[in-house]
C-alpha cells in the first residue's frame, strides 16, 4: 500500500512536469529540452530555502516558481530570436549548463553529494511524512495545475497559442505579439515545473543532480509526446505509463540493470514508432506537421 | 600551454569529424539528426567486436565497422525518416524520431555489451614522441592525420564527383535541384552514407584515444552540434573548423577553468554564437521563416 | 490631403538582386487601388516591407503620418494594416469561427490574467466578440461553415475566411495579395461586390492581382510595377497603354 502511494506521488509530480511541458510542446509546437533543469531549479531553491531559512512549503514553492519563471523568460527570450529548430538546441544548451551548475557549484548545491535533511512538510502540527499523507498534498497540487493549464487552454489565450502553432506569421499579422506569448508560456511552464521540484525536494528529503539531467528532460518530453500533444489527460497518461513501466518490468523477473535499459529501449522504440505512425500520441490531436 | 593546444587540436579533430558528418546531413535534410550519435557509437562498438572479440586485424575491423555503421545510418533514412517525410512530418517530428533511434541503439548496445567504460588498445602503452614541444602518441598523431585526410577527401568528393555536386545543389536549393532532374532520394541516401561513415570513423578514433561506453553517442552529438553552430550552418568546412575551435576552446579553457565544466563551456560557446553570430563563422545568414 | 500610406524610395535587395527599386507610392484614404505587373515585379515584396515582415534596404514607409519602416509585423498590424497572403495563411487547425475571433483586437482573455480570472466585464467582451464574428461571417457568406475546421474549406472559401479575418482586426487599410486568383467566376463577382461595399464603408483597399478583368471592374486606381519600379499610376485606363501592354507581352 505504501508502495502504491509512493508511485502515485511520483505520478502526481511527473504529471505536473508533463502537463506544463505540454503547454509548450503541444499548444505552441515548441520542443523544449530544459524541463528537467527547471524542475531542478525548483527542487534546489526549495531545498536551500528550507535548509537555510526553515521556510514552509508554500513559500518555497513560490520562490521556486519565481526563480524558474524568470530564468525561463531570460532563456527563451534569447532562444526565440532564431528559427524554432534552434530553439530546441538552445534549450538543450540551457539544460546542460544548468545541470553543470547543479553538479559543479559545490559551495551552493553540494555537488554530486546532494542536499539532504530537507524538512518534512507540516501544517499546524500535522506532518506529511508518509507516502500516503504526502499523496494528500501532491495529488491536489497536481490537480490544481491541471485546472490552471486547462483554464489557460480554454481561454482566448489558449486559442492564441494554437494559432501561433498553426501559422506564426498569420498570427503576427493579426497584430498579436507572438514572441511575448512564447516567452510567457515558457515562463509558466518553467514555474510549474519548479513547483513539482519543490514538492519532490520535500517528499524525498534528499536531492542530487542526477534527477535533473538531460536524460530526465528526454523522459519528460517523451511523456508528453506519448500521451499526446495538446492533450492534458494525455500527459497524465504518459506520466503514468512511463512511471509504472519499470515497475511492471520488475514483475517479469528481469534483473535490475536490464530492466532499466529495457525501459530505455522501449522508450526509444515508442518514440520512433509514434513519430512515424501516430505523431499525435495516444490521446493528442496535433500531429506536428502539415495536417493532411 | 603548448600541450593544451596540441590536445585541443587532437580532440578538436574528432569533434570536427563528427560535426562534418552531421553538417553534411543537416544541409541536405534540414533537421538535426540525433541518430548521428547512434552511428558514432555503433562504429566504435562494431570495431571493438571485430578487433577485440574476433581478433581481426585492425584495418579489417575498422573497415567492417565503418561500412556496417554507414549502412545503419542509411537504414534509418530508409525505415524511418523517409516515411515520416512522406506523411508530412516537420523537422520536429524527425528530430524526436532520431532521438528515439539514438536511445534505442544506445540501449541495445548497453544490453549486449554492458555499461562499463571500455578502452581499445592496439598495442602497448607508449610514451609518444615530441611535436612542436608537446607530447603526442602515435595513435593521436594518426587520428590527426586521418581526420585531415578525410575532410580533404570529403571536400574532393563534394567538388569533383557527380554525386557530390548533386549533394551541394540539393543543399543549396532543393526545389531548383529537383527541377534540374537531380533525384533527391538518391542524394539523401548518399549523404547519409557519407555522413555516417565519417561518424563511425570518429567513433573508432575516440574509442582508441579516450574510451568508449554506450552513452558516448549522446555526448559526442552534443559537441558535434556546438561545432556545427560555431562553424556555421550551411558550411561544411565551417563545421570542421568549428570542431577544431571547440577542441581548442575546451582544452585552453580547462587550463584555467576546472575540467568538470567542460560541457558547460561547450554550450556556453554555442549560446554565445547563437546570440552574437547565429550563422557561425562561415555560414550564410539564417532567415527566420520564408514569408 | 495627407496620404494614408506613403512609401518613399523603398528598396529591397535579396542576395544582390533588387526586388524593389526605389519605389515611391502614396495611397489615400478611401482608395481602391490595384497593384499589377508581371511575376517578379516586386509586388509581394513591397507588401512584405509595408507589413513589417521584411526590412527594406533603403527608404522609408509612413502610415497615418507615423514612420513604420522598421516596425515589427504585429506592431504595424495593430496600427491598422491587415493583409492576406498569396499562399493563403490561416490557422488551419482551428475552426472558421475561432479564426475570426482570433483576429479581433483588444481581447482581455488573451492576457494571462484575463485567461485565469473570468470576471463579468471580460466575459461580456467575449460575448460581444462572438456576435461581431458571426456578423462578419455573414458578410462574407461563410456563416454556415462557422464550426468547420479551416482546413476543410474549399480554396475559395478559405480566401473569404482570410478576408473575414482581416475585417475582424478592424484595420482601415487592407492589403490583399491576389484575392481573385484560383476562385471560380461566381465567387469572383461576389468578391467584387464585397470589395465595393467595404470601400463604401470607409476601408482603403490595395490589392495585388493578375486577373485584369476583375481589376478593371473594381479598381479606381491602377499602379503598374515592373522589375521593382513603378511604370504607370492612374485610372484603369493605364492598362491599355502600349508600354504596359509591352511588359505583359514580354
Amino acid at each position: 500500500m505504501t508502495y502504491i502511494c509512493h508511485e502515485l506521488v511520483l505520478i502526481s509530480i511527473f504529471s505536473i512536469l508533463a502537463m506544463s511541458l505540454n503547454l509548450l510542446v503541444g499548444y505552441l509546437g515548441l520542443a523544449s529540452m530544459a524541463q528537467a533543469a527547471y524542475y531542478g531549479i525548483g527542487a534546489y531553491t526549495a531545498a536551500l530555502m528550507s535548509l537555510t531559512l526553515n521556510t514552509p512549503l508554500p513559500l518555497n514553492m513560490l520562490a521556486a516558481a519565481l526563480l524558474a519563471g524568470l530564468s525561463a523568460m531570460g532563456i527563451s527570450w534569447c532562444a526565440l530570436r532564431w528559427h524554432d529548430d534552434y530553439f530546441v538546441l538552445a534549450t538543450f544548451g540551457a539544460q546542460i549548463i544548468l545541470f553543470s551548475v547543479f553538479k559543479n557549484w559545490v559551495s551552493l548545491t553540494n555537488g554530486p553529494a546532494g542536499l539532504g535533511g530537507i524538512a518534512q512538510v507540516s501544517f499546524f502540527g500535522f506532518s506529511f511524512d508518509t507516502p500516503f499523507k504526502f499523496l494528500m498534498l501532491a495529488a491536489p497540487v497536481a490537480f490544481a495545475c491541471f485546472l490552471l493549464i486547462r483554464a489557460l487552454a480554454r481561454a482566448p489565450f489558449g486559442r492564441l497559442l494554437l494559432a501561433i502553432r498553426e501559422d506564426e506569421i498569420f498570427t503576427l499579422t493579426l497584430g498579436k505579439d507572438v514572441r511575448r506569448y512564447k516567452v510567457t508560456a515558457s515562463a509558466i511552464s518553467a514555474a510549474l515545473a519548479a513547483i513539482a521540484g519543490a514538492l519532490y525536494a520535500h517528499y524525498i528529503s534528499f536531492i542530487d543532480p542526477t534527477s535533473f539531467s538531460a536524460t530526465e528532460s528526454i523522459l519528460i518530453i517523451s511523456m508528453v509526446i506519448i500521451g499526446g500533444a495538446a492533450s492534458l489527460t494525455g500527459s497524465l497518461l504518459g506520466a503514468t505509463f512511463l512511471i509504472v513501466l519499470p515497475e511492471a518490468l520488475k514483475f517479469v523477473n528481469m534483473p535490475e540493470s536490464v530492466a532499466a535499459t529495457g525501459r530505455q529501449l522501449l522508450l526509444g522504440l515508442s518514440l520512433v514508432v509514434l513519430m512515424v505512425y501516430r505523431p499525435q500520441g495516444l490521446l493528442g490531436t496535433y500531429r506536428f506537421g502539415r495536417n493532411q | 600551454m603548448r600541450q593544451a593546444i596540441v590536445y585541443g587540436v587532437i580532440s578538436g579533430s574528432t569533434y570536427a569529424l563528427i560535426a562534418l558528418g552531421f553538417a553534411l546531413i543537416y544541409n541536405v535534410v534540414r533537421f538535426f539528426n540525433f541518430a548521428h550519435g547512434a552511428v558514432f557509437c555503433a562504429g566504435a562498438y562494431l570495431n571493438y567486436c571485430c578487433f577485440v572479440i574476433f581478433r581481426l586485424p585492425f584495418w579489417l575491423s575498422a573497415s567492417i565497422a565503418v561500412i556496417l555503421a554507414a549502412l545503419l545510418g542509411v537504414s534509418f533514412e530508409f525505415l524511418v525518416f523517409k516515411r515520416i517525410r512522406k506523411r508530412g512530418g516537420n523537422s520536429l517530428v524527425l528530430l524526436i524520431a532520431s532521438l528515439g533511434l539514438l536511445i534505442s541503439v544506445q540501449s541495445i548496445i548497453a544490453m549486449v555489451f554492458g555499461n562499463e567504460i571500455r578502452t581499445v588498445r592496439s598495442g602497448l602503452v607508449e610514451e609518444g614522441f615530441s611535436l612542436f614541444g608537446a607530447r603526442i602518441t602515435s595513435i593521436q598523431f594518426n587520428i590527426l592525420l586521418t581526420s585531415l585526410l578525410l575532410v580533404l577527401a570529403t571536400s574532393a568528393i563534394l567538388r569533383w564527383t557527380k554525386m557530390g555536386t548533386a549533394l551541394r545543389a540539393v543543399a543549396n536549393d532543393p526545389e531548383l535541384a529537383a527541377t534540374k532532374g537531380i533525384p533527391p532520394q538518391k542524394v539523401i541516401y548518399f549523404t547519409y552514407l557519407l555522413g555516417s561513415a565519417l561518424a563511425a570513423v570518429a567513433g573508432i578514433m575516440v574509442s582508441l584515444d579516450v574510451s568508449m561506453n554506450p552513452t558516448m553517442g549522446f555526448d559526442a552529438l552534443l559537441y558535434g552540434i556546438v561545432a556545427v553552430i560555431a562553424g556555421g550552418v550551411g558550411s561544411v568546412s565551417g563545421a570542421y573548423l568549428g570542431g577544431l575551435l571547440l577542441g581548442l576552446a575546451q582544452n585552453l579553457g580547462v587550463w584555467k577553468i576546472p575540467s568538470e565544466w567542460k560541457d558547460a563551456i561547450a554550450f556556453a560557446v554555442m549560446i554565445l554564437f547563437l546570440l552574437l553570430r547565429p550563422q557561425g563563422i562561415f555560414g550564410k545568414r539564417i532567415f527566420k521563416a520564408q514569408v | 490631403m495627407t496620404p494614408l500610406l506613403q512609401a518613399r524610395e523603398v528598396s529591397l535587395a535579396f542576395d544582390g538582386l533588387l526586388a524593389v527599386n526605389r519605389l515611391s507610392l502614396e495611397i489615400f484614404s478611401g482608395d481602391i487601388a490595384a497593384l499589377v505587373g508581371p511575376n517578379g515585379a516586386g509586388k509581394t515584396s513591397w507588401f512584405n516591407v509595408v507589413n513589417g515582415l521584411l526590412r527594406p534596404s533603403h527608404g522609408s514607409v509612413f502610415f497615418k503620418g507615423k514612420e513604420i519602416t522598421n516596425w515589427s509585423g504585429d506592431r504595424v498590424a495593430r496600427l491598422g494594416i491587415a493583409r492576406t497572403f498569396q499562399d493563403l495563411r490561416l490557422a488551419r487547425g482551428l475552426s472558421v469561427f475561432d479564426n475570426v475571433l482570433l483576429a479581433r483586437p483588444f481581447q482581455q482573455g488573451e492576457t494571462l490574467l484575463g485567461a485565469l480570472v473570468r470576471c463579468w466585464a471580460w466575459a461580456r467582451q467575449e460575448e460581444n466578440a462572438k456576435v461581431a464574428a458571426r456578423n462578419l461571417l455573414q458578410t462574407v457568406g461563410l456563416e454556415e461553415m462557422a464550426s468547420s475546421m479551416a482546413q476543410d474549406l474549399s480554396y475559395g472559401q478559405q480566401k473569404l475566411l482570410a478576408l473575414a479575418c482581416c475585417l475582424s482586426t478592424q484595420a482601415g487599410l487592407l492589403l490583399l495579395d491576389e484575392p481573385f486568383s484560383g476562385i471560380h467566376p461566381e465567387l469572383v463577382s461576389r468578391l467584387i461586390q464585397l470589395l465595393d461595399r467595404l470601400a463604401s464603408e470607409g476601408k482603403t483597399i490595395l490589392f495585388i492581382e493578375h486577373n485584369l478583368e476583375a481589376v478593371k471592374k473594381v479598381a479606381r486606381r491602377v499602379i503598374v510595377l515592373d522589375r521593382g519600379s513603378k511604370v504607370a499610376d492612374g485610372g484603369p485606363g493605364v492598362l491599355e497603354r502600349p508600354e504596359v501592354l509591352d511588359i505583359y507581352l514580354r
